[in-house]
């Protein structure tokens, strides 16, 4: 009760009442001693006369408390009443709220989930992606070798700890089938950076991380629920993995899921062992913790110097690298951070028009009231209390639609993850309290925002006299103000809708797309294979060719082949090659993609040889195809074929000779023109390989015969991630998709609310001017004369709206560059077919209160005034 | 017989009060003795009437007060009527000599 106290300052206002009482019953005690009373009697006949002080005391303080609370009591009663007595306008209100600001806290929790909450680590804010960067390349380099990771940790004096880790998918084979693993190869400190400890058991011992060392692991709460039933002996058990046995020495809690939620089991890398020690072979994905208080500024600094010793100790490799570090979480949601604020942008635009909806019924409502608001004046409502009211109504019913809207949204974030699965985090999105608190913030800004004009509006003192008038004899004014609200409601959907337009035609485009393969009946797959095994590379080339060969055998395949990306799917690994027959400074360096597959990639992917001949699979010198790009933007004058590049980082030694050009393929993604590329022949199939498999019918009915087959001869593999290759370009548009559905989702609803509005206004307009257009027509004007007038008027907002509206989608098409593909921003045919649609929608809008207004019948509507 | 405030038309106590204080600044005190004086004892204002009306005037801002010593030397709370308090009287006044009227008329008339 203090803070009532503090806002009524009771002790010092009962001080001056008891001053003032105390001098009236003085006064009285004067009174009746003047009137021959003794001094006692007149002192108990004046306290007698004046009653229980107390009491009234009460009552005066009545007067001071403005009654916060009762009148709050008050107006919630009355709002209620009123909702209950006009049910139609409150439930129109109530859905459009709950829609748009349901809308607006469901792309609110993504972005609360995604972009504004820490990772789910301790001090989140330490973690820092590390990169190690070459000034020629478009991309940096996103992995890090191991040797180079571990000088940057001993030399740095920013960062508590650096670490890294690459996963790859394994085999486990002490159960009776081999079984399909996720494991992150770890180097040391990993669970130091993180600052995460293991639900149960310990982090790996220095030993451990040794050559020679014990092979120990630590699984995920994950993995250790669904192996071993949750059961604590799980620690010491052991794992088999290839040809070794893993003990269990950790678990770790549930809510570690890094790299992400697929992950089972975390193993350490030995620092030391031999295929370690290359300074050109990436392989980490490397993360730091910052020593607390230090910037990222002077991470950057200091590990920029440390590079820069590096450079001297080891010019050949370290010369021209510099380190990049930036924010894990930046690097972890930085691709869909523009999906999402564009998301949010357009449901909040849906939110005000959702709000000019509402203000354009509450002003028709309150000239409907204009009668109640002049009785509760001339009673002596001061207008304070009367604004009060009216806002406590539009509160209510914005209360009831956000609560509404957050068990719409709660109902449809399911849909949502399912839909935006591609998104990172998106576990993490849930309902929470601060959604709630969202969604209350929406409810009162949308009050303020709805409530205020008309409740100011609708009070007004000139409308003091109205009592006098008979409402229904009164026209009321031109309500210009609703036609705005209508146009205003207009222009936002066009935005909203040339939005939605353009990324459709996108997709559209990119359906138009002809990659320049042939993707139809391609099923993609994984075999495990442990990266132990490449270091014996010429065994696990007799392997692959085997696998290849028994595919290419089976009944129902055309063709079979092996390639480390998926085509279609985003993958880059650009490289700066060498020519070893030279070439001039003047002409520009060799920058490429490079792709290792097999010979029988181009074939089974249906890619046209145009010159020359496949590259050979032997274990002679290495050869390559080039791409049509590659050709036209480096040998414009010359012959390709003949020439041998250099590549020192991708592991092979040696030059490679060029000996044919296959057509342009857009392998980085469909929305990505082809670049220049060279496909390196790797009949090798390397961890994470993907085997990419033509069949005679649809690809997915082969699945299982493969995977038998495959489990014939090579029984410690297993074989996962059946996919059609169609399947994969789905996913990585997956994001798109997404925020197409979604603009377009909230476009059509913006359009029907504008719809709703220009309906709503024209038919009030048409009920208050019922007698003007009974007298015009009992004067002989034509029926179709009504009708134009009304629909022209309905029309002309629209098109004002409309003109407003693609001025806007010009102005704000900029923030839609790079997610279009084939279409640019201010696409005329798109914003022109829009606005058609506007306007016929607009029409069939009009036409219904225009033919009402026609339907008058003039002897009735005169004789009722 | 006097008539106590329950009988009293509502808002008469007020436009009563607003007649009292624009004679001058007043006590409340002072405003209950002068309506008993004036209407020769027909009306009795219970201090639990004028004080809550008093206060409540206050607010509104048609009473403006301040702190005086009476006649006698005591300390005593001075109304007295602010703009806004006249022009609200002014608009009572002429109500209530309407309706006085009207009521005045329909008697007579009806006898």
């Amino acid at each position: 009760m203090s803070w009532w106290k503090s806002i009524f300052p009771k002790r010092a206002s009962d001080a001056q009442m008891n001053t003032e009482l105390r001098f009236h019953i003085d006064e009285l005690i004067d009174e009746n001693i003047a009137a021959g009373m003794s001094a006692e009697e007149a002192r108990r006949r004046a306290m007698l006369d004046f009653g229980g002080q107390e009491k009234f005391k009460e009552e005066v303080r009545d007067v001071y408390r403005i009654r916060v609370l009762d009148a709050t009591l008050a107006n919630l009663k009355s709002a209620f009443r009123f909702i209950r007595k006009s049910p139609t306008f409150s439930a129109t209100v109530i859905l459009t709220l709950a829609l748009a600001i349901g809308a607006n806290s469901a792309v609110f929790s993504a972005i609360d989930a995604i972009l504004l909450k820490p990772l789910p680590f301790p001090q989140s804010d330490q973690l820092m992606r590390l990169q190690q960067r070459h000034p020629k390349l478009s991309i940096p380099n996103p992995f890090v070798a191991p040797i180079r990771l571990e000088d940057w940790n001993r030399l740095n004096s920013t960062f508590q700890a650096i670490t890294g880790y690459y996963t790859e998918d394994i085999s486990e084979t002490s159960a009776a089938l081999p079984e399909e693993f996720t494991e992150a190869l770890v180097a040391p400190r990993f669970l130091q950076v993180w600052g995460v400890a293991p639900a149960l058991g310990r982090d790996f011992s220095f030993e451990e991380g040794r050559a020679g060392g014990p092979d120990a692991v630590i699984i995920s709460d994950r993995f250790w629920r669904r192996r071993f039933a949750a059961n604590p002996n799980a620690l010491g058990q052991k794992l088999h993995i290839g040809n070794s046995s893993y003990t269990v020495v950790g678990i770790m809690p549930a809510s570690f899921l890094f790299p992400d939620r697929d992950v089972d089991l975390w193993s350490p890398v030995p620092v030391d062992v031999p295929y370690a020690q290359s300074r050109e072979s990436t392989w980490y994905t490397a993360i730091g913790r910052l020593k607390p208080g230090i910037s990222i500024d002077q991470a950057r600094a200091n590990l920029g110097t440390v590079q820069d010793q590096l450079a001297q100790q080891f010019p050949k490799t370290d010369a021209e690298l510099s380190v990049g570090i930036d924010p894990l979480k930046e690097t972890a949601i930085a691709s869909s951070r523009r999906s999402l604020w564009l998301l949010f942008g357009s449901v909040s635009l849906l939110l005000l028009i959702a709000c000019t909806n509402i203000i354009a019924l509450l002003l028709a409502r309150a000239t409907q009231r204009q009668h109640e608001i002049s009785v509760r004046f001339s009673m002596g409502a001061p207008r304070g209390a009367l604004i009060a009211q009216l806002l406590t109504e539009t509160f209510l019913l914005a209360l009831l639609g956000a609560l509404l809207g957050l068990l719409a949204a709660n109902a449809a974030s399911g849909v949502f993850r399912s839909l935006a699965a591609s998104l990172p985090r998106v576990e993490e999105i849930r309902l929470d309290a601060r959604i709630v608190l969202y969604s209350l913030a929406c409810s009162v800004i949308v009050t303020l925002l709805c409530g205020l004009f008309p409740a100011i509006r609708g009070t007004r003192r000139n409308l003091y006299g109205s009592l006098n008038q008979a409402s229904r004899t009164q026209v009321s004014g031109r309500n210009s103000l609703q036609w705005l609200l209508v146009g205003i409601q207009v222009a936002l959907a066009v935005t909203l809708l040339s939005g939605a337009g353009l990324l459709l035609r996108t997709f559209q485009e990119l359906g138009r797309v002809s990659p320049g393969y042939d993707p139809s009946h391609i099923l993609t797959f994984q075999i495990s294979v442990g990266w132990g095994e490449t270091a014996d590379l010429k065994k696990l080339r007799q392997k692959t060719d085997r696998i290849l060969e028994a595919l290419r055998s089976t009944p129902g395949v055309e063709a079979a082949a092996i390639s480390v990306g998926v085509p279609g799917v985003p993958f880059k690994y650009q490289t700066e090659l060498k020519l070893v027959e030279g070439r001039a400074e003047s002409e520009p360096k060799l920058f490429a993609d490079n792709h290792l597959v097999s010979a029988s990639y181009f074939a089974t992917m249906k890619i046209p040889m145009l010159e020359g001949a496949l590259c050979r699979e032997t274990d002679g010198p290495p050869s390559v195809v080039v791409n049509r790009s590659f050709a036209n933007a480096y040998f414009t004058d010359s012959q390709v074929i003949g020439h041998h590049l250099e590549a020192s980082n991708l592991g092979y030694s040696g030059s490679a000779e060029i000996v044919g050009i296959s057509g342009d393929a857009r392998e980085a993604g469909l929305d990505q023109p082809p670049v220049p590329t060279v496909y390196w022949c790797a009949p090798v199939a390397e961890p994470g390989t993907y085997f990419l498999v033509r069949t005679h019918n649809a690809p997915m009915t082969m699945a299982e015969t493969i995977r038998e087959q495959i489990h014939d001869f090579e029984p410690q593999r297993s074989v996962y991630n059946f996919a059609p290759l169609e399947q994969h370009f789905s996913d990585a548009l997956a994001e798109g998709r997404l925020r197409t559905i979604l603009l377009t989702f909230f476009a059509a609803t913006a359009l029907s609310l504008a719809c709703i509005g220009l309906y709503g206004t024209l038919s009030y307009n048409v009920n208050v001017r019922r007698r003007e257009v009974g007298l015009r027509l009992a004067l002989g004007a034509l029926r179709g004369q009504i009708i134009r007038q009304f629909l022209w008027q309905g029309l002309v907002v629209c098109i004002v709206g409309c003109v407003a509206g693609w001025v806007l989608a010009a102005a704000s098409g900029r923030l839609l560059t790079g997610l279009l593909y084939g279409v640019s921003p201010t696409d005329i045919p798109t914003l022109t077919a829009v606005i058609l649609l506007v306007l016929v929608v607009a029409a069939v809008a009009s036409l219904i209160p225009a033919t009402r207004a026609a339907r008058v019948e003039p002897m009735q509507v005169l004789r009722n005034e | 017989m006097p008539i106590e405030k329950s009988d009293l038309l509502q808002g008469t106590l007020d436009m009563l009060i607003l007649k009292i204080v624009a004679l001058g600044p007043v006590h409340g005190y002072g405003i209950s003795l002068r309506i008993r004086q004036i209407s020769k004892e027909v009306l009795q204002v219970q201090q639990g009437s004028l004080y809550p009306a008093l206060h409540r005037l206050e607010k509104r801002g048609w009473l403006a007060a301040e702190w005086g010593a009476s006649e006698k030397g005591r300390q005593a709370k001075f109304y007295k009527l602010s703009a806004k308090g006249r022009k609200q009287l002014e608009s009572e006044e002429s109500n209530w000599n309407r309706l006085a009227g009207a009521v005045a008329n329909i008697l007579q008339t009806a006898q």
